[in-house]
């Protein structure tokens, strides 16, 4: 079987540095380069400070993206599980916080007081704590009593369990879209003639500081190690003495807290949400996670940040229409050229 | 029951005022009356049960009112629209029609009515395939109808293709507005009111800074968009969407970017929209409307006046009410004129659907009313409204032609 494994692969190989493989490299690279002509007019035509301009919300785009697909590599690094019901996990973030602001008191259009941020905080903390709990249950639940089946199994659960969500939030707010409150004030810098808004800052801080502690977690603390260690090799991991229960489910606590919080700035940022934005927003953070190598956390954050790039300067100087197309264009190329996305599929420790 | 029991008043007045001795013709009409629905469809029965109280004969014949429900579980419902058509045409006495209100139920009933060339005419139906062949059309006007027998289907409402144009002429005359963003949800309504819009925009020398179609099932993101419209020195910003496809969802998000005015067609005239533009929810906001409101017309005090005497419940009184009456009126002048034609004695069908097709500037209370060959108004009036305070507002109407 090996051996067949490594012909066929040595066969790819061998296709790939041909003729035909070689057409392909020129065909991709021109493709590109028109691409990059193309941009480098519009960029020209609408000029520097709209540039800036785009890119302080692509930035912004690409980083809550990143935050779900996070959820998506992590899980699928540990147990192999391409969970479907992540994306909707990050839409009941952004419900349960739409629900949380009035609580702690919070209202749109309000003034900031000095604790206004706490109260901001409290509400970022409680959505990530109730997404972490639901994950949890979720995995318990849902995918645990199937961890011995055949693959298939756990990923149409994992559909199954997408669904139940959303039929979870269609029933509490209704099939159209709720108007998430706009708490944070108007108030923006200006940068050679671009408006950095209080948006865009909370969605950068917020995501920089989440990504640079799990990255701390995952690689100097000791469930950190016992994650990479199940994820590496869960039998071994587990005659090591490793609970492997309490890792998996730590890492469902996780993903949840990260998409937990990106529901709640993606609510923040644009002000709406709806049952089913589960679904649009899982699958490109899914394709984010694959873009960057499934299963390596900075290939998640990398492809979330690069998609959330592309889908933004796309709207920003052409037809949104086609603002999928060329994701998932540019996704297939990827995957053409690199099966195992930009960084490669590696497990954290290599 | 409850259609009933004014279906009785509306026999006792009929035969009241003595006269109806050649005869009875009966004038059917046929909206969602019950359930949910009904707040939608009692309105135009109502309206056509005032205007066959307020002309009990037409010349020697006695006049009466049928009216037939087509909501099932309270929801209009296109099968239950055609049994009603069928058993209309099997009644020799109905020579006409008032309705029906959604344009699916037209589809299913215009060709059980065309057969037997039962003349029906719609207060309120606004889909534009129901009368002019477009390419996205299915099914084709054409298909509805037999090709040997004529147009039977009338209608007063402007088709969804007239909204556009309208707030071009909004935009550009009354707003002043010479620089537009477009956006829509790359749907057919949606996209289709966009892009006659734009048309007309252009046409009248407007420019069009930025036209995006966005797929609003995979983004919300509408910052980039409104970007460009500020970038591009846009005074306006026009959505070819609705509510349902996140048609006012952009208006919140162009907090900090780009306060101007926000127009859309009658999609976005509803509490989800002001929902959805949260705190920029204010009167820069427009819509069209199809149904012209009789209340705008002081000429019209009298009737509305009456009418709220004879007519006391909640839904009796509706948007679509007086469309509905007007409707009525016309098919009544139609009928007249029919008997004429048939020298004093009963018309056939026909002869009352040829009389519909010839109505000539008839001055009712929503407009004056015309058809062209597709059997639309050769000019619908269109009513605008804007957000003021919690709540859509008229502010005025005009008639526009296609």
């Amino acid at each position: 079987m090996g051996a067949v494994g490594e012909a066929i692969r040595r066969r790819r190989s061998d296709l790939r540095a041909g003729l035909t493989g070689r057409l392909l490299d020129i065909g991709l690279y021109v493709l590109i380069a028109a691409f990059l002509v193309l941009l480098a007019s519009k960029v020209g035509e609408h000029g520097p400070s709209y540039l800036l301009q785009i890119l302080f919300f692509a930035l912004a785009n690409g980083a809550i993206y990143a935050l779900i697909a996070l959820g998506y590599t992590m899980v699928y690094g540990i147990i192999e599980l391409i969970n479907f019901a992540h994306g909707d996990v990050f839409a009941f973030g952004a419900f349960a916080s739409a629900s949380l602001i009035p609580l702690f008191g919070l209202s749109e259009g309000q003034v900031w007081g000095p604790f206004t941020i706490f109260q901001l905080l409290g509400v970022f903390l409680a959505t990530a704590l109730i997404c972490a709990a639901l994950n949890v249950s979720i995995e318990r639940i849902a995918y645990k009593p199937l961890r011995h089946a055949p693959r298939l199994a756990p990923l149409i659960t994992a559909i199954g369990v997408s669904f139940f969500l959303e039929g979870v939030m269609f029933l509490w707010k209704g099939p159209s879209s709720v108007h998430y409150p706009d708490v944070l004030p108007d108030v923006h810098v200006e940068l050679f003639g671009a408006r950095l808004g209080v948006k865009e800052m909370t969605v950068y801080i917020t995501s920089v500081v989440l990504v640079v502690a799990l990255s701390l977690f995952i690689n100097r603390s000791r469930l950190g190690k016992a994650m990479r260690a199940t994820a590496q090799d869960r039998d071994a991991a587990q005659l090591m003495g490793i609970d492997i229960d309490r890792t998996i489910a730590a890492t469902f606590f996780i993903g949840a807290v990260l998409a937990g919080a990106g529901g709640a700035m993606y609510g923040l940022s644009y002000n709406t949400a709806v049952f089913d934005l589960g679904f649009s927003a899982g699958l490109v953070a899914f394709t984010a996670a694959v873009f960057g190598g499934i299963g390596n956390i900075y290939g998640a954050a990398i492809g979330g940040l690069v998609l959330g790039l592309i889908r933004t300067f796309w709207d920003g100087y052409f037809d949104s229409a086609w603002s999928d197309v060329v994701i998932f264009g540019i996704l297939i190329l990827v995957l053409v050229f690199r099966p195992t996305g930009i960084l490669g599929m590696r497990v954290p420790e290599k | 029951m409850l259609a009933g029991a004014f279906l009785a008043a509306a026999c006792t007045s009929g035969g009241g005022t003595g006269g109806g001795d050649k005869g009875e013709i009966i004038i059917a009409s046929n909206f969602p009356t019950s359930g949910a629905d009904r707040a939608s469809g009692r309105g135009p029965e109502a309206g056509v049960a005032y205007a066959v109280q307020l002309n009990p004969t037409v010349k020697g014949f006695k006049i009466t009112h049928k009216p037939y429900d087509d909501a099932v579980n309270g929801v209009h419902d296109p099968q239950k629209g055609a049994q009603n058509f069928t058993d209309m045409v099997n009644n020799a006495k109905i020579l006409g029609v008032v309705g029906p209100f959604n344009s699916n139920v037209a589809r299913a009933t215009i060709p059980v009515a065309n057969k037997a060339n039962l003349v029906m005419i719609s207060p309120s139906n606004t889909n534009e395939c129901l009368t002019q062949d477009f390419a996205y059309c299915d099914p084709k006007p054409a298909a509805l109808r037999d090709p040997s027998q004529p147009n039977n289907y009338f209608r007063i409402a402007a088709p969804d293709t007239v909204q556009g144009p309208a707030m071009a002429d909004f935009a550009y005359d009354t707003l002043k507005i010479t620089k537009i963003a477009i956006w829509s949800d790359n749907e057919t309504f949606g996209k289709g009111v966009a892009d006659n819009f734009g048309k007309r925009f252009t046409s009248k020398g407007g420019t069009i800074v930025v036209r995006s179609d966005f797929d609003t099932k995979t983004t919300s993101d509408f910052k980039p968009f409104l970007q460009r419209a500020k970038d591009g020195g846009a005074q306006g910003i026009y959505a070819g969407a609705t509510s349902a496809t996140k048609g006012c969802i952009p208006r919140a998000q162009s907090k900090g970017i780009i306060d101007v005015p926000y127009m859309g067609p009658d999609g976005i005239g509803d509490s989800q929209c002001i929902k959805d533009a949260g705190d920029q929810a204010n009167d820069k906001m427009y819509f069209t409307n199809a149904a012209a409101e009789a209340a705008q017309d002081p000429a019209n005090k009298d009737l509305i006046d009456n009418f709220k005497k004879a007519f006391t419940q909640k839904e009796d009184l509706g948007a679509y009410t007086f469309p509905g009456y007007d409707c009525a009126k016309i098919l009544l002048d139609a009928i007249g004129r029919a008997i004429d034609a048939a020298g004093g004695n009963l018309p056939t069908r026909k002869q009352v659907l040829e009389a519909v097709g010839k109505t000539d500037k008839l001055k009712l209370s929503t407009g004056t009313y015309s058809f062209d060959k597709n059997g639309d108004p050769t000019s619908a009036t269109m009513a605008f409204y804007q957000l003021k305070g919690t709540d859509w507002a008229f502010v005025k109407q005009f008639s526009v032609g296609q």
